[in-house]
């Protein structure tokens, strides 16, 4: 008797065929790694001049955390291609069948449309980590020149360019299964991610609700997860939506089935979509796995933060595109949400961008209330604030160890070699491989 | 394989009753009937665009009938009754373009649970052993044809739809095709083909549907037919074109 999952491996396997077979995924593997290639070739020169190469003064502080002067800019150039050159191997993987006519012959098996896709998903992503050689060998040339590396923070980069890829896959599939043709399934991909680009926008500007769900999108979860922040509610999301986004392909891409009922049961996914991420969204664990700390206060700080159980309400007078709102966001506000779950930020501005509300005397000002008790300040420096906020609760950090002080991993090295492996090495090995593999196969 | 249960003997395996297909307004098929007995080579015979292909998919599944019901030994014929009683053979397509012939012969009979004990003989019944190692992209629409037939002869559901299975095939293939079709009949298989060429019909078929317009003209044999088209007037036992003509 045949078993009830013995489709699955000869799907695995022709998915995996289909795969190699394209050439978008092995125009997408050549072009990756001259994309990795100059932004680490840009960001180790950048990091050995702040260190003192070519007889430049170094740098203090986070400038020598390889997660901010090497990581984040090198893997962001997967970012890059998973915004832009991604999606057509997924559209060519998912949209082929159609084209060909193969999909009226595979959706005569009982499997379900959904488990056939997630078989696509899972070898698009086996294909997304065979392109992450890319910057492991960047990893490697690194650890040649004699670069730290601190595992934890890199794991958390991957993954979070591991979990984008993943949205853009769940996107590119819904839009391959949703439209006629590939072309227009490209474009709807592509509209999806100038759509989350001015959703960012939206939220500079008007912050507030749009903010919140800004936050969720490809572009704030990578920016968080290159800087070694994991939190709990973005992961769910972004693996609900992916869940979500499949299984919607799967309803789109059945044969026989009037639009009517498609968009029928689309709306229903989507209702589920939005009421598990709603849920999801309510999480507040998240984890700092940065070497230098880089979403976190230092741990005397967030001792004594974590002593104050009243809860902190803040009444920021800046408006959303004054730098100091973004840099307060950034180095204070996100910091002190992770210690403080009862804080409550407002934000207080007539204008989008400050500048016409400077004569208001309150612009500027940050009202803080705690117990009862107020106090105002203008300054937007962590250390300002805390100050303000230890005077209101009346406690008093203890002195940050001398061990526990970052002091950074300075290296004033050239990136020698990595032109080489870039420019010509990871070409012509990729070409020699798709050569190899169209004779063999 | 499909639960025969304790039906009526004498009911059709399959009786397609009242399909309308409408596209945009056009009837594609207009209340289509007619009745597939277990076991015989029934052929559906229209000019172009009589509506062969849409019904055709409306009984694989692929396009949603308006109207109408197909009954599996007379009961509502399910999604489930649709994947392990029927194949559907596509006409015109080019499946995994860029795999070579036999993996793309294999894969069908592995991911559908075929006989992989008949490949060989397919493949040398098909003459297709010349052309394993090439892309099914790169086949000539006939050797496609034949490719696409062995895949079909391969899997196991007991009823397999071809839609224009003799299309781009020359005479002597078209003869060689009858014969394996007429052996996969043989061995108990129940085929449903789709031809617009009336000789290649007239060759392989035991019964026929015809369908002009999207309206079915006739079902039955020959001598049926033959009999139909006389009570219409015509005058001779002439031959099947000549009775398509009278008919529709």
């Amino acid at each position: 008797m045949r078993s009830r999952s013995a489709w699955l491996l000869p799907l695995a396997g022709k998915e995996w065929r289909e795969l190699l077979a394209s050439r978008a995924w092995w125009i997408f593997l050549i072009a990756i790694g001259p994309l990795v290639g100059f932004a680490f070739i840009s960001a180790v020169r950048t990091y050995g001049e702040a260190s003192g190469l070519h007889g430049t003064s170094p740098g203090v502080g986070e400038a020598f955390s390889p997660l901010i002067g090497i990581w984040a800019p090198t893997f962001s150039a997967c970012e890059l291609a998973a915004a832009f050159l991604w999606p057509f191997v997924v559209i060519r993987l998912v949209g082929g069948d159609r084209q060909s006519g193969s999909l009226k012959l595979e959706l005569q098996h009982p499997v379900s449309t959904v488990a056939r896709l997630w078989v696509k998903v899972f070898v698009l992503i086996a294909g997304w980590v065979i392109a992450s050689a890319a910057p492991v060998a960047a990893v490697l040339l690194w650890k040649s020149y004699g670069g730290p590396i601190y595992l934890p923070e890199l794991a958390t980069v991957s993954f979070g360019h591991l979990l984008n890829a993943g949205l853009t896959i769940a996107v590119a599939t819904l839009a391959a299964c949703v439209t006629e043709h590939p072309s227009t399934a490209a474009i709807v991909t592509l509209g999806v991610t100038v759509g989350t680009w001015i959703l960012n926008f939206v939220a500079a500007v008007h912050g507030g609700f749009w903010e919140r769900v800004a936050g969720f999108t490809p572009t704030a979860m990578v920016a968080e997860l290159q800087h070694g922040l994991v939190r709990l509610d973005v992961v769910l999301v972004a693996a609900v939506l992916i869940a979500a986004l499949v299984w919607a392909a799967g309803i789109w891409i059945r044969l026989g089935v009037p639009v009517r009922h498609r968009v029928r049961e689309s709306a229903v996914v989507g209702v589920a979509a939005a009421a598990v991420v709603w849920a999801c969204s309510m999480t507040a664990v998240s984890r700092d796995f940065s070497e230098n700390r880089a979403n976190s206060f230092s741990k005397p700080d967030e001792e004594a933060l974590r002593r104050i159980a009243t809860p902190l309400r803040m009444v920021v007078h800046l408006a959303p595109e004054d730098p100091r709102r973004s840099d307060l966001d950034r180095r204070v506000i996100g910091k002190l949400r992770r210690v403080l779950p009862a804080l409550d930020v407002r934000y207080e501005s007539s204008t989008t961008i400050g500048l016409f509300e400077q004569t208001d005397p309150h612009y500027g000002e940050i009202w803080y209330e705690l117990g009862g008790r107020t106090i105002t300040s203008r300054s937007a420096t962590p250390e300002g604030v805390l100050e303000r906020i230890y005077e209101l609760a009346a406690v008093t950090p203890e002195a940050e160890l001398e061990e526990d002080i970052f002091r950074g991993h300075p290296l004033a090295v050239e990136p020698r070699g990595a032109a080489a492996v870039f420019y010509g090495i990871w070409p012509a090995a990729v070409a020699g491989t798709a050569l190899i593999w169209r004779r063999k196969s | 394989m499909p639960q025969s249960g304790r039906s009526d003997p004498l009911e059709p395996l399959i009786r397609v009753e009242g399909i309308t297909k409408r596209f945009r307004g056009v009837a594609a098929l207009n209340g289509v009937g007619f009745s597939v007995r277990a076991g015989e080579v029934l052929g559906l015979i229209g000019p172009n665009g009589s509506g062969k292909t849409t019904l055709f998919e409306c009984l694989a599944g692929v396009l949603p009938a308006d109207a109408g019901r197909v009954l599996h030994q007379g009961r509502p014929f399910s999604a489930a009754d649709r994947s392990t009683l029927l194949f559907y053979l596509p006409d015109a397509i080019a499946p995994w373009p860029a795999q070579r012939t036999r993996w793309a012969i294999e894969f069908v009979v592995d991911f559908f649970g075929g006989s992989r004990s008949a490949l060989a003989d397919v493949i040398h019944r098909l003459g297709l052993d010349p052309f394993l190692d090439v892309p099914i992209g790169q086949l000539s629409k006939g050797q496609r044809k034949r490719a696409l037939l062995a895949m079909g002869l391969l899997t196991t559901q007991p009823v397999l739809l071809a839609d224009e299975p003799f299309d781009g095939l020359d005479l002597r293939q078209s003869r060689e095709l009858a014969v394996a079709l007429r052996d996969a009949a043989a061995r108990g298989r129940t085929l449903f083909l789709s031809i617009h060429q009336i000789a290649d019909a007239a060759r392989v078929c035991d019964r026929f549907v015809l369908l002009s317009g999207g309206t079915v003209c006739g079902e039955g044999t020959r001598g049926e037919l033959s009999s139909l088209a006389a009570a219409k007037g015509l005058k001779t036992a002439a031959d099947l074109e000549e009775v398509f003509l009278a008919l529709t």
